[in-house]
């Protein structure tokens, strides 16, 4: 049971976005994409997702075996795959309840509404605020963690979990992981930070749109602080890896 | 409050869609509670409670329903206005005239409800006066039938003196529209005034909606919010115009029109207007026509939404 892309590739204005990439996300482990902005790493979760203007891409996805190239992105989060953006969207006029149940689509126990809420921080008196302005990024972001795990998908891909959290809620994240795993999800987060790689079982390192080196997440860690966090040599890949 | 017998059995029908519509007839039916109830073109209920004076009365076909609140009042529940027609064709034309007595504090609950409307016209007209330091909240509910037969032409005229303080909602967004043509206009007369109108609206099929909003600031550090907010599908159509008026100094007017359209039939359309005399003064606006935000959208979708039911979710909110 994986996550398997074959071979994907994006191309925008005759440059390569996303180069010949080929992952496999198996079911209840956590990964992490790693690298520097502007290489790529939010593209092949989009790409996953299906979303606009990242469908017309090279090479095939697979989701448990099925091809899910041509679905989508409803269909591809009915079989269980869903996304957390970077920087989530405002829903003027819309409350957190309503968001969370999909609108009373999702039949919640009040009891668990609260408790996700609990696990990212944040109290049952979010419920009724709406999701605008007067809410900050960061509880933005804490409120479409508590959504994921309202979900419990298949495949929960986390855009950098962290962004706009402060750093202290480290812990919070690795909390969601745990419980993300827990539930049989297979987390896949994108990041470039080393605490929150350091969460997951196996880690990809991504430069240039392409996948340099995969590996146990410390030695990839290690390799990205060493040769990419000082590297001036963005999106040229084979430098950097020659050092 | 005191129903005549002959028109007992429509009151209860009445009633029973005032209900359906989204109101609370215990509300309604308490005595502490001011609440008129008209039928087409018959006044069946009326209740005043003390400080409120609310009489009726027809004049060429016209009911005219003038409501007095004295000075210092305060109203703490709304004043329920249930006004509809059981009628599939006809006509009812109605006039409210509403004086607010100085630092006065009202707010008023409107439901009209037409759901059986094959043909049928509401014509409304609504004119307040509030004095000095009066505050206003005037929120009315739309409910039309489903083959679009309703026609509303309805207008709001708002004078405002010095402190004074009125704010307006207008939806129409459970049920069609049919033809709606709503027209506001705000005069503020006196220093300091304010003034906040507000209209969403949810169309469908081949409704057609005009919205004309005027906002003249005559007075000095008076100051004005006009906000629309129309989600047209099918083949409808809406135009929106917003004016203001800076005819004073240090006035300050915002207006608002923002149009979301799900469809390749539709026709909508804004104008806004401004126009200013004085240097310190300041006027805005901003207004959009468009879809649906689209990472909104995709956001839903990623949670196993249809297109159709992400578009739902997010208009609800807009419309709110």
């Amino acid at each position: 049971m994986a996550l398997v892309l074959d071979s994907i590739s994006l191309r925008r204005n005759n440059s390569w976005i996303v180069r010949n990439v080929t992952l496999r996300f198996d079911r209840g482990k956590a990964y992490a994409i790693l690298g520097n902005n502007g290489v790529g790493k939010t593209t092949i979760v989009n790409m996953i997702m299906g979303l606009e203007g990242y469908r017309e891409h090279e090479g095939r996805i697979f989701l448990d075996g099925e091809d899910i190239t041509a679905l989508p992105v409803h269909q591809r989060a009915r079989k269980g795959i869903t996304l957390l953006w970077q920087e989530p969207a405002r829903f003027q006029g819309l409350r957190v309840i309503e968001y969370l149940t999909l609108g009373g689509k999702l039949a919640v126990n009040p009891r668990i509404l609260e408790d996700v809420l609990k696990a990212v921080g944040l109290n049952a008196s979010y419920l009724e605020r709406e999701i605008d302005e007067s809410l900050s990024g960061g509880e933005r972001k804490r409120i479409e963690l508590a959504s994921v795990l309202l979900l419990k998908p298949r495949y929960a891909m986390l855009d950098e979990p962290d962004s706009g959290i402060d750093l202290m809620s480290t812990e919070m994240i690795r909390d969601v992981f745990h419980r993300l795993k827990a539930a049989g999800s297979t987390v896949i987060a994108v990041t470039h930070r080393e605490e929150i790689a350091l969460l997951t079982d196996k880690a990809f390192l991504v430069c240039s749109g392409m996948v340099i080196k995969e590996g146990l997440p410390m030695e990839v860690c290690e390799y990205y602080k060493t040769l990419c966090d000082w590297c001036d040599h963005v999106n040229k890949p084979e430098e950097a890896r020659m050092g | 409050m005191n129903i005549s017998p002959d028109y007992s059995r429509e009151f209860q029908r009445i009633v029973e869609i005032y209900e359906k519509a989204g109101g609370n007839a215990t509300d309604l039916l308490k005595g502490d509670v001011a609440s008129i109830i008209v039928s087409g073109q018959k006044v069946l209920g009326l209740n005043n409670v003390r400080g409120v004076s609310m009489e009726s009365f027809s004049k060429d076909d016209v009911v005219i329903v003038k409501i007095n609140v004295g000075d210092r009042v305060h109203i703490p529940s709304p004043t329920h206005l249930c006004v509809g027609a059981l009628d599939k064709v006809g006509e009812q034309r109605i006039r409210f005239e509403i004086e607010v007595g100085e630092e006065s504090e009202i707010s008023f609950l409107s439901h009209c409800s037409f759901p059986f409307a094959d043909d049928f016209a509401h014509i409304m007209e609504a004119v307040f006066h509030l004095r000095k330091g009066a505050k206003v909240f005037y929120e009315d509910h739309h409910f039309h039938s489903d083959s679009g037969g309703t026609k509303v032409r309805t207008s709001y005229s708002v004078i405002l003196d010095t402190k004074s303080h009125f704010e307006n909602r207008f939806y129409l967004t459970r049920t069609r529209v049919g033809r709606l043509e709503l027209d506001m206009e705000s005069h503020n007369n006196g220093e300091g005034s304010v003034v906040h109108l507000e209209t969403k609206v949810y169309e469908r099929a081949d409704d057609r909606v005009e919205v004309r909003e005027k906002l003249y600031l005559n007075a000095p550090e008076s100051s004005g919010i006009l906000k629309t907010a129309i989600f047209a599908t099918d083949s409808s159509y809406a135009n929106v115009v917003n004016e203001a008026y800076g005819n004073a100094p240090h006035v300050r007017g915002h207006v608002e029109c923002r149009e979301i359209v799900k469809g390749d039939e539709v026709q909508v359309g804004t104008i806004p207007v401004l126009r200013m005399r004085y240097d310190t003064s300041e006027l805005t606006h901003e207004a959009s026509i468009g879809r649906v935000n689209a990472k909104q959208l995709q956001t839903l979708m990623a949670k196993g939404l249809t297109e159709d039911e992400a578009t739902e979710l997010i208009v609800k909110g807009m419309l709110r």
